[in-house]
C-alpha cells in the first residue's frame, strides 16, 4: 500500500515559468472548426480562454532552468545533494535530461541526477522521490517537473490542444520543520484513454507517423497524445474524492483543518465537479490555472502555487493538500506544512 | 424528480434551449456532443445515477436519457 508519512522535511521554494506566446481560443477556433457558439460554451463550460505555449525548439528543460535559476537568486545552489527532472518532454530519448541540467545550471557533480516519465501526476510522484531521498539522508533536492505539451498535441486536434500549455517548475524540498503525509495509485489498465502511441519501442516512429489523420474527436499524429475525455473525465470524478478520503484517514486529519487544496489543473469543470464533490469553495480550491495558461501536465500544481498563491504562501504558515491524476492511469494527494516559502510570481520565459 | 422537472434539468445541462420530449432524436439536438455528455455524466453522478462514457455510444432519443436515472424519476 502506497501510504508514507515523513518528518522533518519541508519545502523551501517552488518557482515557475510559462511558454512566451499567449494563444486564446478566438485566435485558434478556425484549426477546430468552432465557431463563436461554440467558442461561448467552451468557455462557460471548460473555462477555456487563453493558453501560454513556447516557441518552437524550447525545450521543458529551458523553462525548469529558469525557475531553478530564480531559486538560486535566494539560495546557494551548492548545497543541492540531488536533481529530479519529471517530465514526458526530455530534451533527448537518451540520456536522462536531468543529467544535462547537472552541468547547465553549474551543480557539483557529486549529486544524483534522474528524470522520471510521468504527466499530471508527477508532482506529487516527483515530490514523493524528494522526500524519500531526503529522509534516506540527503540534505537538499531540487525537483524540476513540466511539459512542453506543444510538442505533442497537434495544431489541429480539438480534442486537446485548446486545453494545453508548456510550463515547467523547479521546487526545492530540504530538511527542516514540517511533515508530509502521501497516498499513490497506479492503474494500467486504462494507459490507452491517454497516450502517445508512437515513438516507442512498442510502436516504432515509422513513415505514416507524421501524417495527421482525422477522427471524431479530432485531427492527430501518431506521435501526439490522444485524450479520451469522457473515460478521463469519469476516472476522475471516481477516484479523487476517494482519495481524498484516504489521505484524511491516513493523516487522521479532517478537511476542515486544510487551508489550501492545489490539484492538478486538468479543467475548469473537473475542478468545479472535485469541488462540489468535497464542498470546497474555489477560495480554498483554485481553479483558474488552465484558463489563463493552460493544463500545465506535472507543472500545473507549482504553476497554481505561483500564479495565484504567491503571497500566501510567501506570508504564512498554511497545511495544504496536492493531489494529481491523469495520464498512466496515476493520481497521488499528499499534505504538507508550508511555512513562509519563497514562492515568487510566475515568469514569462525570456530567450 | 418528476419527468418534466428531469427534462428542463436536462436542457440545462446540455446547454440547449430546444424544447426537449420523449421521442426527440439525439441527432436532432445541436448541443447534444462530447461537451453535453461530459456535463451529462456529471448531472448523472449528483443524482446518484452511476454511468460510464460508455453507456452514451448507442442512445439515440431523450427517452434514452431519461431510462439512464429511471429509478430516479418518479
Amino acid at each position: 500500500m502506497a501510504k508514507l508519512h515523513f518528518e522533518n522535511i519541508c519545502i523551501k521554494a517552488v518557482a515557475t515559468t510559462v511558454g512566451d506566446k499567449k494563444i486564446t481560443i478566438e485566435d485558434e477556433a478556425h484549426n477546430f472548426g468552432y465557431d463563436e457558439k461554440m467558442i461561448k460554451r467552451l468557455k462557460k463550460r471548460m473555462g477555456f480562454n487563453s493558453r501560454y505555449v513556447v516557441s518552437t525548439k524550447v525545450c521543458t528543460s529551458d523553462l525548469c532552468i529558469q525557475s531553478a535559476e530564480k531559486i538560486f537568486e535566494k539560495f546557494d545552489k551548492e548545497r543541492v545533494d540531488a536533481l529530479l527532472f519529471v517530465t514526458q518532454t526530455p530534451d533527448y530519448k537518451a540520456p536522462s535530461t536531468a543529467i544535462v541540467m547537472q552541468d547547465r545550471l553549474g551543480l557539483s557533480k557529486d549529486i544524483i541526477a534522474y528524470d522520471i516519465n510521468l504527466g499530471c501526476s508527477g508532482f506529487i510522484n516527483g515530490l514523493l522521490n524528494a522526500y524519500s531521498l531526503i529522509n534516506s539522508g540527503l540534505n537538499s533536492v531540487l525537483l524540476c517537473v513540466g511539459d512542453v505539451a506543444s510538442s505533442f498535441s497537434y495544431y489541429k486536434d480539438k480534442n486537446l490542444t485548446p486545453l494545453m500549455g508548456d510550463a515547467g517548475s523547479a521546487i526545492l524540498i530540504e530538511k527542516g520543520s514540517g511533515g508530509g503525509d502521501f497516498v499513490l495509485h497506479s492503474d494500467g489498465s486504462g494507459y490507452k484513454n491517454l497516450i502517445i502511441p508512437e515513438g516507442g519501442c512498442r510502436n516504432p516512429f515509422n513513415e505514416n507517423s507524421l501524417k495527421a489523420e482525422d477522427f471524431e474527436d479530432g485531427t492527430r499524429r501518431g506521435v501526439d497524445m490522444y485524450m479520451n475525455g469522457g473515460e478521463i473525465f469519469n476516472f476522475t470524478l471516481k477516484v479523487v474524492p476517494n482519495m481524498f478520503e484516504e489521505l484524511f484517514n491516513f493523516a487522521n486529519i479532517s478537511k476542515e483543518t486544510i487551508d489550501y487544496f492545489v490539484l492538478h489543473q486538468a479543467n475548469k469543470y473537473i475542478l468545479q465537479n472535485i469541488a462540489k464533490k468535497l464542498e470546497l469553495s474555489s477560495d480554498k480550491l483554485p481553479m483558474d490555472t488552465m484558463t489563463i495558461y493552460g493544463n500545465q501536465n506535472s507543472a500545473s500544481i507549482p504553476a497554481t502555487v505561483n500564479g495565484f498563491l504567491s503571497d500566501e504562501f510567501s506570508t504564512k504558515k498554511l497545511k495544504v493538500l496536492f493531489a494529481g491524476f491523469g495520464i498512466g492511469l496515476s493520481w497521488g494527494a499528499c499534505l504538507v506544512e508550508i511555512d513562509n516559502i519563497f514562492a515568487p510570481e510566475i515568469q514569462i520565459y525570456k530567450h | 424528480m418528476t419527468r418534466d422537472e428531469f427534462l428542463e434539468l436536462l436542457a440545462e445541462t446540455i446547454d440547449t434551449e430546444d424544447e426537449l420530449y420523449e421521442e426527440l432524436a439525439l441527432d436532432e439536438v445541436e448541443e447534444y456532443d462530447s461537451i453535453a455528455v461530459l456535463s451529462l455524466m456529471s448531472m448523472y453522478d449528483d443524482m446518484g445515477v452511476k454511468v460510464s462514457p460508455s453507456d452514451f455510444q448507442d442512445l439515440k432519443t431523450v427517452m434514452d436519457l431519461i431510462k439512464l436515472a429511471d429509478d430516479k424519476i418518479e
